[in-house]
């Protein structure tokens, strides 16, 4: 008999992609607990899609997603060669902070100044990172734990650095000064900003690294088998420094995109308290850290956020509900890789 | 009434169908074998006999009465037990821990240790399996933790035990020693059911003989009146050559070289110990030894996964000694590893990602930095009609593959390499007689067209059928350099134990 067998596996092409699996079951589950506490679901959902998707509205969540899937991919590179970044934190102040003195400390035009920024945040939080990299290659420091570890001196640091020597005197609050109008990033429409086009190509280019490149191919092969990499020939220390040297850039990007894009100065804590790291890290690791996968996990919930306060604003319903089906995604997703895990 | 019987017995997984209506049927105190090409579907029919996998269609009896297994725990209460292909017992607990996990005598609510630890103690005298009850699983050789596995159904007082290929990984007093054992425990009355690839052992040791091919049970013979070739036509459907034919050798150039080798191991004597050899092109170089003296040690520091303590390593006229792998493999080396699953390939990774590995740098499967997806499954196609690999299509994973078509998974990608210089670690456990054949004919033809291979394997009959030359290992030394028509069964075995009067 022949061995092969070309039939396609008609099953895998037909799957539903979990994520929306998981959210019609969200949708159900939250449809539930609308109708016991009085209020309608479909005007609920309707409001929240309205509220995310619609012309008016979507300009915003794609100006709150931009950060989120910056992050997401931050943790989903190296998450897919089986590595683990915790110290996006870190590494997404330090770019934040280069890109707010970059306008203000080199002489030239002011979309030179952006530019400058945008490159030196990403060499900045790039650096950082692969400063835990090479801790766990060179000196067997569990790069989970010194990613950690490293965050917090940085985060420590640049919050001094804002509050004390760097602070804009004129303002009461722990911030620097304001970057020059001409170094901001230019507006697309609304709260949209070219930092998202910015995030989109690093996006794609992830995607692309991921499926059609030879290093995307060891990244992978590691990620699935770490000994079997190493046999057949891949440089796994190098690769190691390498791949959070590209995640830590794309955090220190994210920074200097809010930075330079929205907040147009480093303000201390600002950065952190949306917690994109970690939402990030959740959008990643729900998927393997597949691009793809993770970035319309990251979409999705920024998408739910803002539809969640109009929502709150339209109906009653409480905002809430929207982190309530964020956790049963979360939740699904997570059993699910959990009992048949396959990527 | 047979003590246990399998009817029509189907199993699909998608569009492979690993069990085609099989039957089967073991009497009381029957040593019963169950042989087949690699994916004839024998695993799959074991773990449905012991409740891990669910029949799409098919009946189970066990002393006539119909029984539907929901999990293994039912088919260990209604008394099977099962050493399986690769083995299951928890690294970090002791040996008696292991064996009682789950059936553990108590007293209250607590697991009485003395107990158990007396009641392994006493089953393992009682069937003369020598195992330390206190010893750290973790820390124990293969063999010892197969004991251990048969203990543990022993523990349940199994009347049925399943092993799945259980010699592949012994040594040969290993081997023997279990089936001092499985031959004991049918003459009190036990059920065995055995799933080997190797005919003399078929042939040495059960009653009869189930023969299942592409997922059927093609006949069902009684050993004694049956002959290996017999045996071997039911299983493949012609018949095998098992003789190695090989042209007179024309040894080249050294091509791999270890001078002085020495590797320290924390018990004190070395790994390796002051180890030198010369494979040159044109020849198989063959070493012999029983597992864990040194031979795992002493190829990891030839493919540059393990930094020597002293000593050189030369590949094709250049030191390598510093080099890492991917400059040794540069250089001209390829290597098919003992384990197969944790080294040499990534189970949960498609077969075209397990065939490209190596290869994903240059065309046809990359052009610059981008690989070529329709490239990849090319390639994966042409091995996997080259090597007559068993699987749906080039986009399974390879976890899923029977143990045997995994290894030739490993061996295609390897050979495709075409380097110079190969080294081969036990190269056909595993193996099917069609596929070993098959290997086999690939080394030579290696060599015959002037690599260099270096041969490690288990299997003595293995090394004195291939190798040129044939070194024995033993406590890390190579005791003795023969040429082909000096290696014979007995001084080669006599070396192996550490006896004998050949020089260094
Ligand atoms: N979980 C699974 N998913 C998909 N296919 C599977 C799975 N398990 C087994 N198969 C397929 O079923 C077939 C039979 O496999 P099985 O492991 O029973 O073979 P085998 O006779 O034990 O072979 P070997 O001698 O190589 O161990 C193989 O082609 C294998 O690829
Ligand atoms: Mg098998």
């Amino acid at each position: 008999m022949s061995p092969i067998d070309r039939t396609p596996p008609r099953l895998d092409r037909l799957r539903i992609p979990p994520v929306a699996l998981a959210a019609g079951f969200a949708a159900l589950a939250g449809a539930a607990l609308i109708l016991v506490s009085g209020h309608d679901p479909l005007s609920a959902y309707a409001e929240i899609v309205r509220g995310s998707l619609s012309p008016e509205s979507l300009p915003d969540t794609l100006a709150w997603a931009t950060p989120l899937v910056g992050m997401t991919l931050a943790a989903a590179l190296p998450l897919r060669g089986g590595m683990v970044n915790l110290g996006g934190d870190g590494q997404l102040v330090i770019g934040g902070l280069v890109a707010a003195l970059a306008p203000l400390v080199l002489a030239g035009p002011g979309p030179f100044g952006a530019a400058a920024g945008l490159a030196l945040a990403a060499l900045g939080g790039g650096l950082y990172a692969a400063l835990a990299a090479w801790g766990e290659v060179r000196h067997g420091v569990p790069m989970l734990i010194s990613s950690l570890l490293l965050s917090y001196p940085a985060v420590g640091v640049t919050s001094y650095l804002a509050r004390f020597p760097l602070r804009d005197v004129a303002t009461g609050l722990p911030q620097t000064l304001m970057v020059p109008l001409d170094a901001r990033l230019p507006v697309l429409t609304g709260a949209l900003n070219a930092g998202s086009l910015l995030i989109a190509a690093i996006a794609l280019a992830v995607v692309v690294f991921d499926r059609r490149t030879s290093a995307g191919y060891e990244l992978r092969m590691r990620g699935k088998n770490a000994r079997f990499a190493g046999y057949g020939g891949v440089r796994l220390g190098r690769q190691a420094v390498g791949t959070m040297f590209a995640s830590g850039a794309i955090a220190g990007l994210v920074g200097a995109t809010l930075v330079l894009g929205s907040q147009f100065r480093f303000i201390d804590g600002a950065l952190l308290t949306p917690a994109y790291t970690w939402s990030g890290l959740m959008a990643a690791l729900l998927v393997g850290g597949e691009p793809v996968g993770a970035i319309l996990a990251a979409l999705f919930f920024a998408a739910l956020q803002t539809g969640g306060f109009a929502m709150q604003r339209e109906t009653s319903v409480p905002r809430v509900l929207t982190l309530v089906l964020q956790a049963i995604v979360i939740l699904f997703l997570a059993m699910r890789q959990g009992i048949g895990r396959r990527t | 009434m047979p003590e246990i019987a399998a009817a029509g017995i189907v199993k699909r997984y998608g569009g492979l169908v690993a069990n085609d209506g099989v039957t089967l049927s073991a009497e009381r105190g029957e040593i019963h074998g169950v042989m087949g090409e690699n994916g004839a579907g024998k695993t799959t029919l074991m773990n449905i006999l012991f409740g891990m996998q669910a029949p799409d269609a098919g009946e189970i009896r066990l002393r006539g009465a119909a029984v539907r297994f929901r999990s293994q725990i039912d088919a260990m209460a209604a008394g099977l037990g099962m050493v399986h292909q690769s083995f299951k017992l928890f690294g970090s607990l002791t040996a008696w821990e292991n064996i009682v996990y789950g059936a553990e005598p108590r007293r209250g609510p607590f697991v009485d240790r003395r107990a158990a630890r007396a009641r392994v103690a006493g089953l393992a005298a009682r069937h003369r399996l020598a195992v330390d009850p206190d010893a750290r699983v973790g820390d124990l050789s293969v063999g010892v933790r197969q004991r251990i596995e048969i203990l543990k159904a022993l523990h349940r007082d199994a009347r049925i035990l399943i092993l799945d290929e259980p010699t592949a990984v012994l040594t040969p007093p290993e081997r023997d020693a279990l089936f001092e054992v499985l031959k004991s425990l049918a003459a009190e009355g036990r059920t065995v059911l055995l799933v080997t690839h190797k005919l003399h052992e078929a042939t040495a040791i059960t009653d009869r003989v189930t023969i299942l091919r592409d997922g059927r049970t093609v006949a069902t013979l009684r050993t004694a009146d049956t002959g290996a070739a017999e045996i071997v036509r039911a299983m493949t459907g012609r018949s095998v050559n098992l003789e190695v034919r090989k042209r007179p050798r024309a040894p080249g150039v050294p091509l791999l070289r270890a001078i002085d080798v020495t590797i320290a191991s924390p018990s004190g004597r070395p790994a390796v110990d002051r180890v030198s050899l010369t494979v040159r092109g044109g020849e198989i170089v063959g070493i012999a030894g029983v597992a864990g003296n040194g031979q795992s040690e002493l190829v990891e520091a030839l493919v540059g996964l393990r930094k020597p303590d002293h000593g050189r390593v030369e590949l094709c006229g250049r030191d390598v000694t510093d080099a890492d792998v991917p400059a040794r493999r540069a250089a001209g080396l390829a290597y098919i590893p003992e384990d197969r699953a944790a080294v040499g390939s990534a189970p949960s990774a498609s077969a075209a990602d397990n065939l490209a590995m190596g290869f994903h740098r240059a065309p046809p499967l990359a052009r610059g930095l981008f690989v070529d997806p329709a490239a990849f499954a090319a390639w994966a196609l042409a091995l996997i009609r080259r090597y007559a690999i068993r699987i749906a299509n080039e986009r399974v994973a390879v976890g899923t593959l029977s143990g045997g078509n995994l290894q030739k998974i490993v061996v295609a990608r390897e050979l495709a390499h075409e380097a110079p210089a190969l080294i081969a670690e036990q190269p056909t456990r595993g193996l099917d007689v069609g596929a070993t054949e098959t290997i086999h004919e690939r080394l030579v033809a290696e060599r015959d067209s002037g690599r260099a291979v270096l041969l490690v394997s288990a299997e003595l009959g293995e090394i004195l059928a291939l190798s040129d030359r044939v070194l024995v290992m033993f406590e890390g030394r190579i005791l003795a350099d023969l040429p082909q028509e000096r290696a014979d069964e007995q001084s080669v075995g006599l070396l192996m134990a550490g006896r004998g009067t050949e020089p260094g």
